[in-house]
């Protein structure tokens, strides 16, 4: 199991870490290596909210040091935030991005399920899924504007918006890696990625668990524009605007026709998910595996 | 009906057949264009050749049952048995399925199995054909498709089975599920398969003209996953098995059952009624008559 985590390394739960251990070793950047082993600054706010009032469009920025993680805080109010810019009438539309280099959201934050009791574990995955259920099923029109990697999480995060405009950056990667730790993405991951790009390419996808650089991901249509980087979030304001210039109600129903499925398959197993969550994170092997992925980015980071 | 069987021909059900017969009218090759009409060699010859390296872990199953690796009943038999054996040997996590014969990856199922039998034998034949299936596309093994040769019907049904397709870069190989050119009807589960393979419409569009793709378009629409030149087959299916392993077992396993299960179980809590369809199809008259026109026209060819 070592050497699958020592070679998984490369395409980590927590990709984006692995990228940039790899990046301080050939002197590129020098940033911390590993988000789990940071002192926890709780007091300034992971994200901010941005409403425009004349537009309706609000811009949520990532801003959690050091890999914009999805731990249980950040889960927690990111959903408080959904939920205010859906009860907003004024609120029509939705930019997420982020204000870290590199970085969209290194996805799932593994001390979230190293060494938690199983109650912690679920009360954690039903953040997850809350995030997903808000951001997937939202009336408001909602972009993903991908300035840096994005990984696991962070790719789920991007294909539960209406649309995804990436930075044209090799470096910069995408996809829903889970396999690669030895862990396995849920269906509802999974239908959502079938959703985006068709069945096959998910079906390769998920068990290579392969991360796309942002060129080859738009040739598959896991991302749906490249544009370089300093006009990511530009390209996505002016792409909400031809959102918005559709009629909503009409936006909305065919958005919910289209997405219902899917989310009514989750809303009718949210607890049996949980449970299967908790029963497979909590294996003795699966917390090995974890530790060993910890351990190793710490030696990394040594 | 014979207009259309002599212009099917083109197409026929086992479409490689006819590749060769045109093929023979244009001086291009000289192979014997009629499968059906060859001496049934059922006696010791192994139809099918299994080898296992324990080092990597990796199977090759090589179908060598000339002319053209028909599936017949014996074929689909071995298959079988032999992937079952894979399935249950725990040194065994991956298996590339190639052909030893030139030109031809398998020309699908043996007419031979549907013309002039009886519903008990055709119902036993299409259990056989439903089990191939059902062991192949539901495996725990990663399975790579090293399409080294044309693939049509049946053979295609097994190229979708894998998880990886790569094919020889020829465009005179082609690959696809023609069914409907011979005046047949791939059944639900095909449909699944290719549905599942190049989506909605490209299948639908597929299915309705029984289109046979050559290398190059079957590419294009994602039928198959890579063209790499016809000596390289072999050797890219085991590159990228290593990288299929590479991953996880169970992680792997899980994901893949989690992608497939809900077709698998459509044809699991339907075979019976899906044999009693087919038997029923198949033994009608006019459609027994479409299969001897066929064949006749095959041995004229021949002749």
């Amino acid at each position: 199991m070592a050497n699958v985590l020592r070679n998984s390394a490369k395409f980590g739960f927590s990709g984006v870490l692995s990228q940039l251990s790899i990046h301080s070793r050939h002197g590129r950047e020098c940033v911390s290596p590993c988000f789990s082993l940071q002192q926890r600054n709780s007091s300034t706010s992971p994200k901010e909210v941005d409403l425009d009032n004349s537009t309706g469009v609000a811009v949520l920025r990532m801003q959690s040091p050091p890999v914009n993680s999805l731990s249980l805080d950040f889960l927690t109010e990111f959903c408080i935030n959904l939920e205010k810019l859906e009860m907003d009438k004024s609120c029509r539309g939705l930019i997420i991005t982020s204000t870290l280099s590199k970085v969209f959201s290194a996805g799932l934050d593994i001390m979230e399920m190293y060494g938690k009791s199983p109650e912690r574990c679920g009360e954690f995955w039903k953040a997850v899924q809350e995030m997903w259920l808000k951001l997937y099923g939202s009336n408001m029109a909602t972009i993903a504007a991908i300035n840096g990697s994005s990984p696991a999480g962070g790719c789920l995060m991007s294909i539960g918006c209406d649309y995804r405009i990436m930075a044209n950056n090799p470096r910069y990667s995408i996809g829903l890696n889970e396999t690669q730790l030895g862990i396995v993405a849920p269906f509802w991951f999974k239908d959502t990625l079938v959703n985006t790009v068709g069945n096959r390419a998910a079906e390769l996808s998920l068990e290579l668990g392969l991360l796309y650089s942002a060129p080859d991901a738009l040739k598959i249509g896991l991302v749906d524009q490249l544009v370089p980087e300093d006009q990511v979030l530009s390209t996505a304001q002016v792409t909400m605007s031809k959102w918005l210039a559709v009629p909503d109600h009409a936006r909305q129903i065919t958005k919910s026709m289209m997405r219902k499925q899917t989310i009514d398959k989750l809303l009718s197993n949210r607890e049996a998910d949980i449970t299967n969550f908790v029963s497979f994170i909590t294996k003795e092997s699966i917390q090995r595996s974890l530790r060993m992925y910890l351990e190793m980015l710490k030696s990394r980071k040594a």
